[in-house]
């Protein structure tokens, strides 16, 4: 039974994780086309990927966008999740499920939506409504994980702060934040990667000029069929994978998945 | 808890109201072009989307893979769960790290890999021939199979992680004890393991199924216009065409189906564990 | 001496359930007060109001002259040791107890000397770099006595402080608690379910029971006085019963004259037997090493005796006479 186990996880995660070896490896390609194995291996590819101008911009934008929308998720987050745990406001039940809607409405049709009917009815301007909708979508995670956060956390630690002298809001940032930065943090980087690799919602509110990383990649690889995708790809890969480890070191992210 | 529940409401009250008026209004205007004809209501629309052979192959074939990808996801969760849970606390971190990986590298990176291993002059391809195995390269490529793949490798973790915390919580030794008392193990795992982990069976289940309906990347890229799933004929019938009234009709399916199953299994979870407390 | 804590007709609740009902309660300086009661009697409900955790429906809460109704928690001066001992996680048990004076504003040397004291006083000065977690539960418990009275409190507040110890640490912690009592001479409020702590730590007991006050006296009049046969059995009368016409069930009430009570109650080692005018059979007996327990089974009900276990035994099952003499029964005068 045991070595069937064995077996079968490493076959699944051979199965699972394979794909990015192969990708690493075929960015390193020699050659002119995309193969595996490659036609000899080389940097050009990866090189060539850091002076693609549209890739560039992309990729900044990128990380603009996972920062700010991250930022604005837990800003919005934290206080939701903070009151449907200590203070059982009434309404909760509508406002818990108002905040977790996001979860159910597919990302392309939130994409669609706000271009319709905010980008241009309203005229604002697109890398708001990307903001927008992928704060929209991080909402109900940033709130998902700060409550998971929050059950493990005494409420009388509040209460003792408070007999202590501290106002409810010194309680807070005293007591309770201290006490539940690890799930922000892993809330931020699941947050993080989540916009970054975003696809559907940004699919609509992209165009020529203003792009994503990922949509850029997949506008690229419509019209080339060379390593460059690859090597971007593979450079994409060990980035989360260096992430991911270091998050899983310090706070043991796979908790909070 | 807290008293004063009005604090409370202050605390809610910028996440509601963003997400109302930034989503959900602009959502909801749009789903409701599913409904609306130029003179009024109208369920014109559906019967317009469902008389096309085409959508409705593409109807099915979303619910079908995201069955099959659920079901396949389930058998397999199941093993590398229990090995996983086996294999010792000090191990686990670690291999969940590398189990929850492909959802954290980016989908069209994930997706692309796939291109490079199952395109025609893909290493699959390459091995088959050199090897002998095929004369010519196979077609692997803009299939249903090549999106089964795709859509396995990015939700399995989704399966195995509430699986994985379920069996944790399996009351100790009811494994060593049901053995004992001469259980088979295949009677183990459908009299014990099975009912006691049936929630994290549902969670799992649900997050699968619901991923698959709505997956956009990675039948773009592994389907392409051959293999179109509800997404993607959503995204060429705005791209293509403008047919706005056809992407409100998908998207108001892709939604109810969602909806539906997550209630359905959370139900069907629930009255099972009354009826067995009851019994 | 002048009122020091005084409540006028408070009245607690959550929602529309009325937990306290028109509570009127004072104590004075230095005092320290038990309120006795089973769970859900508005005992830690009280604590929590003059804590200023929870807002009255109704009624006042005044403090060394002061009216603090609406004072909030944390600018009333009260301390409070909670029952889980809520130390802070992520802080040291140094930080934990500098928490208040450290939001007070007290210049770090006076941080520095008054922790050590207040860790001093609790004998935990050599634990003050351990995080809470790594402390066992009397070691915890000491962290929130020192936690609390550091910052110097009018009132202490204590919520089952010692109901999470075990038996042995429990007395320990007793004998302290009542040692710091007297060097600090700061009034207390003991929150407690535990009849034997509040007889042994407290001037005076409030026994509570569905949000009123049942009983009020010193240790001593509540042990051998009770009015109710609801203190009665709290404090270990555990054979109560009801008169009817003053007589008890039929017989005649032995020879005492009850006047207007409304029943009797004898602790089990009151009762006699042997020998008196009642008969019962033994249902269980059980051998507590320096007593035996019976339990009969009698025509009044069940009757609990204990006796010396030099005495002669009794078989379960044997049918004999015990007698429940004037001179160890209380009168009460309601249920």
């Amino acid at each position: 039974m045991r070595g069937l186990g064995h077996l079968l996880l490493a076959a699944v995660l051979v199965f699972l994780i394979g794909p990015f070896v192969i990708i690493c490896v075929a960015g390193l390609s020699g050659g002119e086309t995309l193969a595996f194995p490659p036609e000899g291996l080389s940097l050009r590819w990866v090189a060539k990927v850091f002076t693609v101008e549209s890739f560039r911009a992309a990729f900044w934008l990128s990380i603009a966008l996972a920062f700010g929308s991250t930022a604005v998720a837990l800003a919005l987050g934290i206080p939701a999740a903070y009151a449907l745990e200590r203070y059982d406001p009434p309404g909760a039940e509508v406002v818990r499920a108002i905040v977790t809607a996001p979860i159910v409405v597919p990302g392309i049709i939130v994409g669609l939506a706000l271009l319709r009917h905010l980008v241009i009815p309203l005229g604002i301007p697109v890398p708001l409504a990307l903001m927008i909708g992928h704060t929209a979508l991080l909402v109900p995670y940033a709130v998902r994980v700060v409550s998971g956060s929050l059950v493990n956390l005494r409420p009388d630690i509040e209460e003792a702060a408070v007999m202590l002298g501290a106002s409810r809001l010194q309680a807070f940032a005293k007591v309770v934040l201290p006490n539940i930065r690890a799930g922000i943090m892993a809330a931020f980087i699941i947050g993080f990667i989540t916009s970054f690799n975003q696809v559907p919602v940004s699919l609509f509110l992209t165009g020529p000029g203003i792009t994503t990383l990922p949509i850029d990649m997949m506008f690229y690889m419509e019209f080339n069929y060379d390593p460059s995708v690859a090597a971007l790809s593979g450079l994409l890969a060990l980035m989360s994978l260096g992430v991911v480890m270091v998050a899983e070191k310090l706070l043991g992210l796979s908790r909070y998945v | 808890m807290f008293q004063n529940r009005r604090i409370g409401l202050w605390l809610l009250a910028p996440a509601a109201i963003f997400i109302a008026l930034g989503f959900i209004l602009p959502v909801a205007i749009l789903l409701s072009g599913a409904f609306r004809a130029e003179d009024g209501w109208t369920l014109g629309h559906y019967l317009e989307f469902f008389a096309q052979p085409l959508n409705r192959e593409v109807f099915w074939r979303t619910f079908r893979l995201g069955l099959i990808v659920t079901a396949v996801a389930a058998v397999v969760g199941y093993g590398v769960a229990l090995a996983v849970v086996e294999a010792g606390p000090k191990s686990k971190g670690r291999l969940v790290a590398l189990l929850v990986l492909p959802l954290m590298i980016s989908p069209v990176a994930r997706t692309y890999a796939w291109l490079v291993i199952l395109g025609r002059t893909g290493f699959l391809n390459v091995f088959l021939t050199a090897s002998g195995l095929v004369d010519s390269p196979l077609r692997l490529l803009f299939t249903e199979t090549a999106v089964f793949i795709g859509l396995i490798q990015l939700f399995f973790p989704l399966m195995v992680l509430p699986l994985i915390s379920s069996l944790e919580n399996l009351p100790r030794d009811v494994i060593p004890a049901a053995r004992v008392l001469g259980a088979s193990w295949p009677a183990v795992f459908f009299k014990v393991i099975l009912p006691l982990t049936r929630e994290g069976l549902v969670v799992g289940g649900t997050l699968v199924f619901v991923g698959s309906l709505t997956a956009y990347v990675t039948p773009a890229i592994l389907g392409g216009s051959k293999v179109l799933m509800l997404e993607t004929l959503l995204y060429q019938r705005v791209s293509v065409a403008n047919d706005f009234a056809a992407a409100a009709v998908i998207a108001v399916i892709l939604i109810v189906m969602s909806v539906v199953t997550s209630v359905a299994l959370k139900r069907l979870a629930s009255v099972r564990r009354v009826k067995r407390e009851v019994a | 001496m002048s009122d020091f804590l005084t409540l006028e007709r408070l009245t607690l609740g959550y929602g529309a359930t009325i937990a306290v009902d028109s509570l009127d309660f004072a104590m004075k300086p230095g005092e320290l007060v038990a309120l006795l009661g089973p769970s859900g009697c508005g005992k830690t409900t009280t604590m929590r109001a003059i804590a200023g955790l929870m807002t009255p429906v109704s009624g006042r809460i005044e403090l060394d002259g002061r009216d603090i109704t609406r004072v909030p928690a944390n600018r009333r001066g009260i301390g409070l040791v909670f029952q889980s001992y809520a130390l802070f996680p992520h802080l040291t048990v140094f930080e934990n107890v500098a928490f208040g004076l450290r939001l007070a504003r007290v210049p770090a040397a006076q941080v520095r000397t008054r922790v050590e004291a207040a860790l001093a006083s609790v004998g935990l000065s050599h634990l003050a770099d351990r995080q809470p977690k790594a402390l066992s539960g009397g070691q915890q418990q000491r962290v929130a006595l020192a936690r609390s009275i550091v910052v110097e409190p009018k009132l202490l507040l204590l919520d089952e402080p010692l109901s999470n110890l075990d038996a042995r640490l429990r007395l320990e912690m007793r004998s302290e608690l009542a040692r710091l009592q007297r060097e600090l001479g700061i009034a207390m409020i003991y929150v407690t379910h535990d009849q034997a702590e509040a007889l042994a730590l407290a001037d005076r007991i409030i026994v509570m029971r569905e949000g009123r006050i049942e009983q009020a006296g010193t240790p001593e009049e509540i042990y051998e006085r009770p009015v109710s046969g609801f203190v009665a059995n709290f404090i270990g009368f555990e054979n109560c019963f009801a008169l009817r016409d003053g007589k008890l069930k039929g017989l005649a009430a032995p020879g005492f004259d009850t006047g207007t009570a409304t029943g009797l109650a004898w602790r089990p080692n009151a009762v006699r037997l042997g020998r008196g005018a009642h008969r019962g059979t033994v249902a269980g007996a059980s051998y507590l090493g320096q007593v035996v327990e019976y339990l009969l089974a009698t025509p009044l009900g069940d009757v609990k005796a204990e006796v010396p276990a030099a005495a002669p035994r009794h078989a379960i099952g044997a049918e004999i006479a015990f007698d429940l003499p004037q001179d160890g029964a209380v009168v009460l005068h309601r249920d």
